[in-house]
């Protein structure tokens, strides 16, 4: 198997990112699920990157998409698509609450230029 | 002439110092009614020409919408136990001689929301442009509503006590409008509509929605219903 450059940079840059989480798990800073669920998300990019071609391979197949190719761009897109979805959706809920606490603070303050002195 | 009712005037503005005054006296000219500014955020000057005139303000430090300035009036209403509220546009458009016909039909319909609308019987001239985008706009509204209306979009309203106590509106933006019809229908309250006249200068049409905002809007009350 011919190893190119990215192959081995990329998994060495995923067990430092590892290693900094199991760190910060260690100091407190990240409950058990959560260094879990980074270091997992880890292992996948590194092993993507030691094996693309089999793994893109595989997801093809199991998606029924007509080149491994295909199935890296269009799962690509439907992640990029959901996150937009969730930043989209956590803009409103702030907007939302910027709006509640402009609204209020007005109010207090056209309350207390209301009071009697 | 209908019975007066104790009504409070809501004047949502953003930037109108070049107006508001004249505003402000078109409407102590037609009666006696309380009039409230919400000033959203202006930064020309807009809350210090209502206080000079003696009117209330309620300043938002930050520009919101209008749909933000429009709850505030409600909240204000719910916290004094103001009986009656009506929201008309700060920018000269509409005639306040016109709420009489918004009480008018409040009283005879025993409607709760009444609706000022550009369309329903009266020959204004509207910009083409204009009367386009609010067609689009009735389509899109009505299309959740279980009654046709002929001007969704407009700003000049009254409500009664139990459309005060029913509507939370939570856009900020123009799709208001829409909301609060979508809002009273849900909640029962008996909606009229009523015509009203409108006078569109190079001022008050510069003021309204382009059609960029056109589109967000739209898309931000669709956002809203679907995913709440």
């Amino acid at each position: 198997m011919e190893i190119r450059f990215f192959q081995v940079v990329v998994p060495l840059v995923a067990l430092l990112f590892m290693a900094n989480q199991a760190l910060r798990y260690r100091r407190g800073r990240l409950n058990l699920g959560e260094a879990l669920f980074s270091g997992l998300l880890w292992i996948g990019v590194a092993l993507l990157a030691v094996f693309p071609d089999e793994i893109s391979n595989f997801v093809a197949a199991l998606f029924g998409f007509k080149s491994n190719t295909n199935a890296v761009l269009f799962l690509g897109l439907g992640i990029l698509f959901y996150f937009q979805y969730r930043i989209y959706r956590l803009q409103v809920a702030q907007r939302r609450a910027i709006t509640e606490l402009n609204r209020q603070l007005a109010l207090d303050r056209f309350e207390k230029a209301q009071a009697p002195s | 002439m209908p019975e007066r009712l104790p009504i409070t005037l809501i004047l949502p503005a953003f930037n109108e110092a070049r107006i508001i005054e004249q505003v402000i006296r078109d409407i102590r000219q037609v009666g006696n009614f309380r009039i409230v500014v919400i000033d959203d955020g202006s930064t020309d000057g807009t809350a210090a020409k209502v206080l000079a005139m003696g009117e209330q303000v309620v300043r938002h430090p930050l520009n919101r919408g209008a749909g933000a300035a429009c709850q505030t009036g409600i909240s204000l209403a719910r916290k004094y136990g103001w009986p009656y509220l009506a929201f008309m546009d700060s920018d000269g458009q509409h005639f306040p001689e016109d709420l009489e016909g918004l009480i008018t039909t409040m009283q005879a319909q025993q409607a709760d929301l009444v609706i000022g609308s550009r369309f329903a019987g009266t020959q204004n001239q509207i910009p083409y442009l204009r009367r386009f985008f609010n067609t689009a706009a009735n389509i899109l509204t009505n299309s959740f509503c279980t009654h046709h209306y002929t001007d969704t979009q407009s700003g000049f309203r009254l409500l009664n006590q139990r459309a005060i106590a029913a509507l939370d509106l939570l856009q900020d933006d123009f799709s208001y409008c829409s909301e609060m019809i979508i809002l009273a229908e849900r909640a029962k309250l008996k909606v009229a509509e009523t015509p009203i006249r409108v006078r569109y200068t190079d001022y008050s049409v510069s003021k309204g929605q382009d059609f960029q905002v056109g589109l967000l809007t739209a898309f931000h009350f669709l956002w809203k219903l679907i995913f709440k």
